[in-house]
């Protein structure tokens, strides 16, 4: 599944780059982050309670901090995976600045497989938006703090 | 054969059906045990990957966990899922119970997890954790045999399974001298044979026996057994084999499974008894699937319609892993691919692949309703491009009644058949001539009203040993009781299919009895001979008959004690309703229970006769039975919605003599019922990842009552010669024939808007868009 789109963030793009890339900061970032340990260069472990209709539960998994160039562009790999089977994604995040604010552009592509996959589908792009959603409200949250 | 009919052709209501009906059958999952402990297992969320550890301590921890094993923990002591399927240079690969090392289709077992409840298992088996790295999957059969593709099997260097090549005649010289050549390109897409009861063990293993039970909801408990004792290294009488009551199988159930060995080695191991059902979801994604071929079929024809030769390259997607049949299905497909028509010529390739998905194997028809669809759908087409009727087209090119039994060059010999009086009774029934009048004034109108046909023939009794790859004949004992009664033990496995009636009906109709003196014991290897089972419609014509040979021993018997009793020499002797008379001097009689108690008690015998009245007969059919008929489905394509509706739906089939007509209904009305379903609903989808995203109901549409209309269902007779009582089998007619009926009657609806061929499923938005571009034009 591809995901699309950008996001306004009332902050300088500097600041919602160091968000991006401060480990505690991530860990508030992520929806359902309820752990976030260091994992050698720029990756980490984290659990994750992801709540997918029938498919939530608790998730296992990494996130790494693939490409950063700041501020203007950071790639992100995530994998994790749990009961329900798995849900690996990556993308990247293009800030652009726009009078103190910033645009932030997402692309990137999840792919899931086990139950997810099978009986998840059609459930998966209203959760991935929610989940999305959830993260820019989050990172406003810590930039504009 | 019967001159008398007293329950032989009676619709006879079954003698099953109170006990299901009313909630009193035993199926696997009804089975309690002392100490029962449940199995869950571990699947593979990825298509290919490689496992590189499996962490399972916590699992082991949780409550009421007894035991987890992975793959290493069977490694070597578990044998490997058979394949009984044989094709020249066939790749084998080694299929073990639990994965070794990689995964190579999501739902792949993994690790199993054993707790002392249903749901304590299954949230353990939530806590395995295994490493994998995944890898490229490759999901279309094409492309799979492209160099550059990933490979399922390493170890071949290719994913191409087998090749199989078929030529008959002179297929290139008849292309070269054709009028016309039609070619065309389909899909028979991949099936969900969704049975009602998914899969489901229970193993017990009673170590002062030294006696190992396997309860499995199975289509054949005795090559199960066979199977079990070898892949477990027991000694196969140290095994038996329980198939209780099963809820449908549709050929997912002829096979031998991971998890059927898996659940008695953990019942051994652990010195407990082991359950394992199946869930749905786990059925969708590790039961077999059926059909997935792609077909590129070319005809070629006189100007005037003769055909003139038929050549089809078949691309199978076998799967990951061979299950019992996989390769050998799609050779059915080609041996049945000439279909109902005189074709002198033909020239058959087929390809069989693996792909990162679950397994294909028999699913109802397996392999004959993909050949009923290709060569219907090229008839249609033949006459489409020949401006012809279809009906027309297929009436000049039948095999003619004197020309039975007739040889194909595919290789097969069809025993008898009438397949113009078939077709013409349909048409009589539809109103054919009306209807096509109606079409043309519907069209005017803007109404899409379609007609197609399918003169079907399929390839029964299941089989010639020599054709099959574990024997094809089957065995019957028949014990009259002391009582007069009578125990019919069958190596059939019927499950759904009526046999308990129906032999009834013929132990009945022979001995003299009614079908309620009678009991059909099955599905036991303790208490029945050894057996083949029940798939490929053979339970009636090849385990009937066997039935049939021991009742004839019995008979003989009977007639011979009468005789003596009676004081008159045997050939005098005739068997009425309950007793034996002396020909042509009906008092001069004994009670059928006083012939048998005589045969019994023993006190006074006719010289060289043994004590008791039981009979077994190992029966070997000669040939295949060719069962035929005619399939009209009338349809109305709805311009605004893309809905197919089905406004009637007449079957004019051919099984041979008929025991009971109901049981026949029955048949044929279900086997449609999944043709609507191939032709306009369900389709099996993996995305390129090999994911199942028709994993469950939601997303994998099988018909609904709604969706099917009234069946009009009547029949021709023609007795097959190649068993004594004339029966052809009749379990597989209507999937057989009721696909391409549909198809080609909806795109004989569209035929306004220059439509030659649909993909199926012919789903409503696929039509919808039809329709669509239509207008745009």
């Amino acid at each position: 599944m591809k995901i699309q789109g950008n996001q306004t963030i009332t902050a300088p793009r500097e600041k919602v780059f160091r968000v991006l890339v401060d480990p505690q900061a991530i860990a508030r970032l992520l929806p359902g982050c309820e752990e976030l340990e260091p994992a050698g260069a720029d990756t980490y472990d984290v659990k994750l309670k992801l709540g997918i209709a029938a498919l939530s539960g608790s998730y296992q998994g990494t996130v790494k901090l693939a490409e950063q160039r700041p501020p203007e562009r950071l790639r992100l790999e995530v994998t994790s995976r749990g009961p329900w089977g798995f849900a690996d994604g990556a993308g990247t995040l293009e800030l652009e600045e726009k009078k103190g604010k910033t645009l932030v552009h997402y692309a990137g592509e999840v792919k899931v497989g086990g139950m997810i996959a099978s009986i998840g589908q059609r459930l998966l792009e209203g959760a991935a938006r929610l989940v999305i959603g959830q993260f820019f409200k989050n990172l406003e949250k810590e930039a504009s703090a | 054969m019967m001159t008398k009919t007293r329950w032989v052709g009676k619709p006879l209501k079954r003698k099953e059906d109170p006990r299901l009906i009313q909630g009193l059958a035993h199926y696997v999952d009804d089975l309690a045990l002392p100490g029962l402990r449940y199995a869950a297992i571990v699947r593979s969320p990825h298509a290919h990957a490689r496992i590189l550890g499996i962490r399972f301590a916590a699992a082991l921890e949780s409550p009421g966990v007894v035991a987890v094993l992975t793959g290493e923990d069977i490694r070597g002591k578990l044998g490997m899922v058979p394949v009984a399927a044989d094709l020249p240079e066939l790749k084998v690969p080694p299929h073990p119970p639990l994965a070794l090392d990689k995964v190579r289709y999501v739902g792949e077992p993994v690790a199993v997890v054993v707790g002392d409840s249903r749901y304590r298992a299954r949230d353990a088996a939530e806590l395995v954790e295994v490493d994998y790295e995944p890898l490229p999957a490759v999901t279309n059969p094409e492309k799979a045999l492209e160099k550059n593709s990933p490979l399922v099997h390493e170890q071949f260097k290719t994913n191409q399974a087998c090749l199989w090549k078929l030529e008959g005649g002179f297929p290139d010289k008849a292309f070269k001298q054709a009028h016309r050549i039609v070619r065309q390109r389909f899909t028979n897409q991949r099936l969900i044979p969704v049975a009602m009861e998914p899969r489901g063990v229970v193993a017990q293993y009673d170590a002062g026996e030294e006696l190992l039970t396997v309860w499995s909801s199975t289509q054949i408990p005795h090559l199960l057994r066979t199977q079990i004792a070898a892949m477990l290294g027991v000694p196969e009488m140290r095994v038996r084999v329980i198939a209780p009551e099963v809820g449908g199988g549709f050929g997912s159930k002829l096979n031998v499974y991971g998890e059927e060995a898996l659940v008695a080695h953990l019942a051994m191991k652990l010195g407990r008894p082991v359950k394992w059902i199946e869930s749905r979801r786990e059925n969708f994604l590790s039961t077999i699937h059926g059909r997935d071929q792609i077909n590129e079929v070319e005809v070629a024809v006189k100007r005037d319609g003769t055909l003139l030769a038929l050549r089809c390259r078949i691309v199978a997607d076998l799967g990951a892993y061979h299950q019992l049949l996989t390769p050998a299905i799609p050779t059915l497909t080609g041996l049945l691919l000439l279909g109902a028509y005189k074709i002198p010529a033909v020239k058959i390739e087929y390809v069989g692949v693996f792909t990162n998905k679950m397994a294909t194997d028999a699913y109802r028809g397996a392999g004959r309703p993909e050949a009923t669809f290709l060569i219907e759908r090229m008839m249609d087409l033949v006459a489409m491009e020949l401006k012809q009727d279809p009906a027309e087209i297929r009436l000049k090119n039948f095999p003619q009644p004197k020309d039975f039994p007739y040889a194909t060059p595919t290789g097969v010999i069809y025993d008898s058949g009438d397949y113009a009086a078939a077709l013409k009774k349909a048409l009589a029934q539809v109103g054919y001539k009306k209807l096509r009048q109606e079409q043309k004034r519907l069209w005017k109108q803007g109404r899409y009203l379609g007609v197609g046909l399918s003169s079907y023939v399929e390839i029964c009794a299941m089989g010639p040993s020599s054709q099959m790859p574990a024997g094809g004949w089957e065995s019957a004992t028949v014990r009259i009781e002391p009582t007069g009664k009578v125990t019919v033990l069958t190596g059939s496995s019927p499950h759904g299919q009526g046999q308990e009636t129906s032999f009834a009906q013929l132990v009945a109709e022979e001995l003299g009895l009614t079908p309620d003196d009678v009991i059909v014991i099955h599905g036991d290897t303790k208490a029945v001979p050894y057996g083949i089972g029940t798939f490929g419609s053979r339970a009636t014509a090849v385990g009937g008959t066997a039935v049939y040979l021991s009742l004839q021993k019995l008979k003989q018997k009977l007639t011979r004690m009468a005789a003596h009793l009676l004081g008159v020499a045997p050939e005098q002797v005739v068997i009425g309703e309950g007793e034996l008379f002396v020909k042509g001097k009906p008092r001069q009689a004994k009670k059928f229970l006083e012939v048998v108690q005589a045969a019994y008690v023993a006190k006074t015998l006719p010289p060289g006769f043994e004590p008791g009245l039981e009979a077994t007969s190992f029966f070997e059919p000669s040939n295949f039975t060719f069962p035929f008929g005619t399939h009209v489905c009338v349809v109305e394509v709805e311009r605004e919605t893309g809905d197919v509706h089905i406004r009637r739906y007449v079957a004019v089939d051919d099984c041979g003599r008929v025991i009971n007509p109901l049981l026949v209904d029955g048949q044929v009305h279900g086997g449609i019922v999944q043709s609507i379903g191939q032709a306009l609903f369900e389709e099996a989808v993996y995305d390129e990842n090999g994911q199942l995203v028709t994993g469950e109901l939601m997303d994998y549409a099988i018909p609904r009552a709604w969706d099917v209309p009234r069946f009009e269902t009547s029949r021709t007779v023609t007795p097959s010669p190649v068993n004594p009582m004339g029966v052809k089998g009749v379990g597989e007619a209507g999937t057989i024939g009721a696909t391409p009926a549909v198809v080609n009657a909806v795109v004989d609806a569209l035929r306004p808007l220059g439509i030659r061929d649909i993909a199926m499923p012919l789903k409503r938005e696929r039509l919808w868009e039809l329709f669509q571009k239509k207008r745009a034009r």
